[in-house]
């Protein structure tokens, strides 16, 4: 494995864009994310955050995968889609779960655990 | 490799077997299906391979903490009789996500790959999610069920950013890949590769309740049902430990400089967090939690003087650590349901004021894994922590040592609460009617923790 | 391979003791749980008779097992029996088995008998673990065994809050010590790769004196040595700790546990004796020690206090002879004063038990009469402590303070002091205590009765042992062979290996000899006197707690001008600096222990704050330390 630029052929329509600009906008979502979770207090809109940041991971995935031409990161992304998919489910059935015994999915309002 | 597989097929058979009529073949069979895995494990012991296109690792490190994690798992199993008499429990449900889970804590403990870690991860947090809140109409779970839902997909996103840095720097998922590239790199290895490092040591951290991640732990201990809570502080902190373990270990050994610093504040912060804190509590269940932060900073000690000793220390530390606060946790299941207020379960320090009167071996199990867990000599948790004492003294790191065992003088006093609640006040608890095969798990744990107490060596030779 | 045996059966008869007593202390039949506990430590004193009788001089380590192995370093399960071990041994198991005797009778009558003894059985196995073991592991680990069987016994009649209060202090006080002796262990790991005594020793015999390494080690060691042999700051839980049944105190707090700490000096003595400003440090503390509690003792009405302000004081003496190297005479003294301290407890138990459970010595008075055995022991372990020739006392306390002059003059005049104080106070409560007419109420006066069999015979024993026990090491000055130090010196090679100097042949000639011994007998037996005068013939008595001035203090006060005098020139400043040395000491020091306490309590309800319940907190404050985190490490250079 070569730290360095891998003497791989990368498509031109690829290289159009600097990588840099990628690192920059996935960065840019993540930071967005994370700015959704701290000022937001709707659940599903903390959900729909860090959704936000997982894809905003696809996306810098995908593109160092293409600039190396190596599939892993790809496969890696795949990954992510699914297992995202799984805790959208778990995710969905506990704050329908908490709706349902306080109408409200507020996280506000969740602080009977606490000290 | 083979328990992976054998514990995914057995979930699903649990799951058919839940439409039985019959409960009671449940909890027998998941406690044999336990059984099998961790024979199975064995099979490959003293032979390393690579499997699933190298991307997972399976050495005598590996098998141990898996053996650990299953034991842990079989006893919160055996101890999880009261499902089965809750007529609304899916009891067939919990065992199989409790299997699915341990599949899970697998993957993260002989990862060779990324993706492996972060599946494994997934696979062991979603589980916990699901178990935390399945006390349904209880609000209490709920909260902490979601507590630890938003806050374990936010600490995800860290951990995966982490590992795309990491991809963008190596190119490579592979640990022993990230390794070579960082010996290559001859010292100035690419700025996304410290930044990726740091990112995924923070997501583990949060796994592990390190502070200043730490928050979510009391909350989610307290609100999810004790059972669980016992599962998540015992297979999830063994399980993220051997990952760390294998992370640094295995590829940041070569940058120990830099980031060993960062650790070593860390633990420090979690030793304080943990053992302050819990001085300050009343109820013993949410004690437990804080000593969790407050061992999880024990650990760290073993990870930020990262040696020769770490693995053997990581690894005794985290067995000593299961059995007491797995007996611990069992006590406090029986003496909760003795004393209810307002329909929940009593779980302060004063549910358990004369317990030694009526109860001697439930006061006797919980005095000596007290004792284990703050250290006391001729327990197992004093080995544990003198083994990882002795890492840091070979690191020279003394500060860290002062204050490690400064903490744990505090320890004593919080743990000491319950003993002397135990033998020392006046109580009107009944004697409790306490299952056989229960008794015999909490009297097997104690012996366990007694027999490493007094001969550690018999299990160091087996390492 | 019989020498093995024997070491393995001392610890672990107790041990069985306990299983068995511990186990079914409510099946197991009443007069039985005497007798097996009791046999275990008797049984275990033989043989270590049989294996001090057969030593050959030669050190013998008896290996059990392979313990732990911690990366390169290797701690084995081994006793190890040399001239030190072996002298500790007799001490603990023969003063211990007399203990568990005289318990049979004092504590009969408590519900608790079979835990009682289950306990003392059990402390008597950690302490054999405390002094057998070949490693510093194993003697933390009868460190703190000892201390966790002090915090139970101390706890014993738990239905008192005040006695939990003060088992829990001697807890917290004994930790801050253990502290201090787990980081020096560590510490000796990390300087010399191992804990085993032999090759710790033998690799420092090759630093330099004064080495840092090795003052770190001595002075965290000493630490440890302050928690359990209660030296300033750490003192104040040995007189709490009276709570305690007496032969508790007798056991613990008198004869075995509290000289842990000198055991673990001597045991180190190389390490000490390179390292000359720990030495310095430790005499210092001694002093203060020594001077301090037998100031508080002269002002004490509680018979135990006194006892235990004594027991602290004559540690002082003890670690002042560590501290100018008289390793020898710190170890004979740790022997004569476990005889006669033993003793005194045990007498002071009798009479406790006579005069139903009174502690005060005010109420008493006059037992001479009733308690001739107690009394006639009791008056032996008096002129022992006093350190009256020939007895006991006189030769340990002699060649302290002999090596204390040879060291630094002041020091010794300073303990001269202290042994005035110890004769006056110790006489003052035999007197009281004894002489007189009886005080108590009508219906206890009634009861007085001489203690059974079972407690008088361990006085008699003690008693004996109080007056031949200074025979063993009779200095060459009088004519003696010095058979101790003669016995114990192999200990010594590698101090004197390292230190030739400090070791060589005593520059006092004999005739200073006999006057530094003239000197200290005149001081305590003018303090005796003393004693007597103010005591016996003026029959002052104490001021009591409430009342200003007692009617027969105003009497005198009138009667004799001389008496005002001498109250305002020698009695006021007296008591007046032993209530201000008891206020220093129970408040300052204990504000500073309790403090502690409040400190944590309050950090803690500080930190529980952080944890408000709301999620927004949690992630804003994860997010915050991410950031930190990374600009630390990317933006700070370190």
């Amino acid at each position: 494995m070569q730290p360095t630029q891998a003497p791989i052929q990368i498509p031109e329509v690829i290289q159009l864009i600097d990588l840099k600009y990628y690192l920059i906008i996935s960065t840019a979502l993540f930071v967005i994310g994370i700015i959704g979770v701290l000022t937001r207090r709707n659940a599903i809109i903390i959900f729909m955050s860090i959704e936000l940041m997982l894809n905003s991971v696809n996306l810098l995935l995908i593109a160092f995968s293409s600039y190396r031409s190596d599939p892993t990161g790809q496969v890696f992304v795949f990954f992510i889609m699914a297992v995202a998919a799984a805790e959208v489910a778990v995710g969905l059935a506990i704050i329908v779960m908490i709706y349902r015994n306080t109408r409200s999915i507020d996280v506000g309002l969740l602080n009977k655990l606490k000290w | 490799m083979l328990p992976i597989i054998l514990l995914s097929v057995f979930g699903i058979v649990l799951l058919f077997l839940g439409f039985l009529k019959t409960r009671a073949v449940l909890l027998p069979a998941a406690l044999l299906f336990i059984l099998i895995a961790l024979g199975a494990g064995f099979l490959e012991w003293n032979k390393s391979y690579l499997y699933f296109g190298d991307m997972l690792l399976i050495n005598n490190l590996a098998i141990l903490f898996s053996t650990i994690v299953l034991i842990s798992a079989f006893m919160v199993v055996a101890l999880s009789g009261d499902f089965l008499e809750d007529e609304m429990a899916q009891p067939a449900e919990y065992y199989a996500i409790l299997l699915f889970s341990i599949v899970g804590a697998m993957m993260m403990i002989g990862y060779e790959n990324l993706i492996m870690l972060f599946v494994g991860v997934e696979i062991l947090s979603v589980s916990m999610y699901i178990l935390t809140g399945s006390d349904k109409r209880n609000l209490r779970s709920n909260e902490a069920a979601l507590k630890y839902f938003l806050m374990g997909s936010f600490a995800t996103g860290f951990m995966l950013f982490g590992m795309a840095l990491l991809y963008g720097a190596v190119g490579s998922f592979t640990l022993t890949d990230i390794k070579s590239y960082i010996l290559l790199s001859h010292g100035r290895p690419s700025l996304l590769l410290y930044m990726g490092e740091l990112l995924v040591l923070i997501g583990m951290l949060f796994k592990v309740s390190a502070a200043p991640f730490h928050f979510w732990t009391p909350d989610v201990y307290e609100g999810a049902p004790t059972l669980f809570t016992a599962f998540m502080s015992t297979v999830v902190k063994t399980a993220g430990f051997a990952a760390l373990l294998q992370l640094l270990s295995v590829s940041f050994s070569a940058i120990y400089g830099f980031w060993w610093v960062i650790l070593a504040a860390i633990t420090a912060l979690t030793l304080l967090a943990g053992n302050l804190t819990a001085v300050y509590q009343n109820s013993f269940k949410r004690m437990m939690a804080y000593s969790s932060i407050s061992h999880a900073g024990y650990l760290l000690i073993g990870l930020a003087a990262l040696g020769q000793q770490s693995r053997s220390a990581l690894v005794f530390y985290s067995l000593a650590y299961s059995l007491a606060t797995i007996s611990a946790f069992g006590i406090l299941l029986l003496v909760a349901k003795q004393h209810t207020t307002d329909g929940r379960p009593d779980e302060s320090y004063s549910a358990f004021n004369g317990l030694s009167r009526n109860n001697p071996l439930l006061a006797f199990v919980l005095a000596v894994s007290m004792l284990s867990l703050a250290g006391i000599p001729l327990t197992a948790g004093f080995w544990g922590k003198f083994m990882l004492f002795s890492a840091a003294v070979d690191r020279g790191m003394v500060w860290i040592l002062i204050l490690a065992v400064l903490m744990s003088a505090v320890g004593i006093y919080y743990y000491f609460r319950v003993v002397i609640a135990m033998y020392f006040r006046e109580g009107q608890a009944g004697r409790i009617r306490v299952a056989p095969f229960y008794q015999f798990i909490l009297i097997a744990a104690t012996a366990l923790t007694i027999i490493l107490g007094i001969v550690p060596g018999l299990f160091q030779n087996i390492m | 391979m019989q020498t093995d045996l024997l070491a393995i059966l001392i610890p672990l008869l107790p041990l069985i003791g306990f299983i068995i007593n511990g186990m079914g202390f409510r099946h197991v039949p009443k007069g039985l749980v005497g007798i097996l506990g009791t046999l275990g430590p008797l049984v275990s004193f033989a043989c270590s008779l049989l294996l001090f009788t057969g030593f050959g001089g030669q050190t013998i380590k008896v290996p059990l097992f392979d313990w732990i192995t911690v990366g390169h370093l290797n701690i084995p399960f081994a006793f190890q029996i040399d001239q030190l071990s072996l002298i500790m041994l007799l001490i603990v198991t023969g003063v211990g088995s007399l203990i568990h005797i005289y318990s049979i009778g004092y504590m009969k009558h408590d519900e608790g008998y079979g835990k009682f003894m289950a306990f003392l059985n059990l402390f008597l196995f950690f302490m054999l673990l405390l002094v057998m073991g070949s490693n510093y592991v194993i003697m933390f680990i009868g460190w703190e065994g000892v201390g966790l069987c002090s915090y139970l016994l101390i706890g014993f009649w738990n239905k008192n809050t005040s006695y939990n209060n003060a088992a829990r202090k001697a807890f917290v006080m004994n930790r801050i010590g253990d502290l201090g002796f787990l980081l020096g262990i560590f510490m000796i790991m990390g300087a010399f790769g191992s804990v085993e005594y032999t090759e710790v020793f033998e690799q420092a015999a090759g630093f330099p004196i004064g080495d840092a390494t090795v003052v770190a080690i001595t002075m965290l060691l000493f630490v440890g040595a302050m928690g359990k042999s209660a030296q300033i700051p750490l003192y104040t839980w040995l007189p709490d700790a009276m709570a305690g049944p007496t032969p508790v105190s007798a056991l613990i707090h008198a004869a075995t546990m509290v000289t842990a700490g000198i055991y673990m000096v001597v045991r180190s003595n190389v390490l000490y004796t390179l390292s000359p400003v720990t030495l310095e440090i430790i005499g210092g503390i001694a002093i203060a020690t020594a001077l301090l509690a037998a100031s508080i003792g002269l002002v004490q009405n509680d018979i135990k206090k006194v006892l235990a302000y004594s027991t602290v004081s004559q540690l002082g003496y003890m670690f002042l002879g560590l501290s100018v190297m008289g390793y020898t005479a710190g170890m004979f003294h740790v022997m004569t004063h476990a005889f006669f301290k033993a003793l005194l407890f045990l007498g002071a138990g009798s009479v406790i038990h006579a005069v139903a459970d009174e502690q005060d010595i005010r109420k008493m008075g006059g037992l001479r009469k009733y308690l001739p055995i107690t009394y006639w022991t009791f008056l032996i372990a008096t002129i022992a402590i006093a350190g009256i020739p020939p007895f006991a006392g006189f030769f340990s306390k002699d060649e302290i303070l002999m090596h204390a002059y040879q060291h630094n003059k002041l020091l010794w005049v300073l303990g001269v002091i202290g042994s005035a104080m110890t004769s006056f106070y110790m006489f003052r409560l035999l007197f009281l205590t004894f002489f007189g007419r009886f005080r108590g109420s009508e219906h206890t006066r009634e009861h007085l009765h001489e203690s059974p069999a079972t407690m008088t015979v361990p006085l008699v024993v003690l008693a004996v042992l109080s007056i031949i026990g200074g025979f063993f090491n009779v200095p060459e000055a009088l004519g003696g062979e010095a058979r101790l130090a003669e016995f114990l010196n192999p200990i010594f090679n590698l101090s004197r290996r390292v230190r030739p100097s400090a070791f060589g042949e005593t520059l006092l000639t004999h005739s200073e000899e006999y006057m530094l011994m003239g000197i200290s007998t005149a001081v305590a037996i003018v303090s005796a006197i003393a004693a007597y005068v103010m005591y016996v013939q003026r029959v002052s008595l104490p001021e009591a707690d409430t009342v200003e001035r007692p009617v027969v203090q105003k009497v005198l006060y009138n009667k004799y001008y001389v008496d005002e005098l001498y109250e305002t020139i020698i009695v006021k400043p007296v008591r007046g600096l032993g209530d201000t040395f008891y206020s220093f000491g129970e408040f300052i020091i204990d504000g500073i222990v309790t403090g502690t306490g409040w400190l944590v309590q309050q950090a803690s309800g500080q930190l529980r704050r952080l944890q408000t319940g709301s999620i927004g907190f949690y992630v804003f404050a994860m997010v915050v330390s991410i950031a930190a985190i990374l600009c630390l490490r990317f933006f700070v250079r370190f």
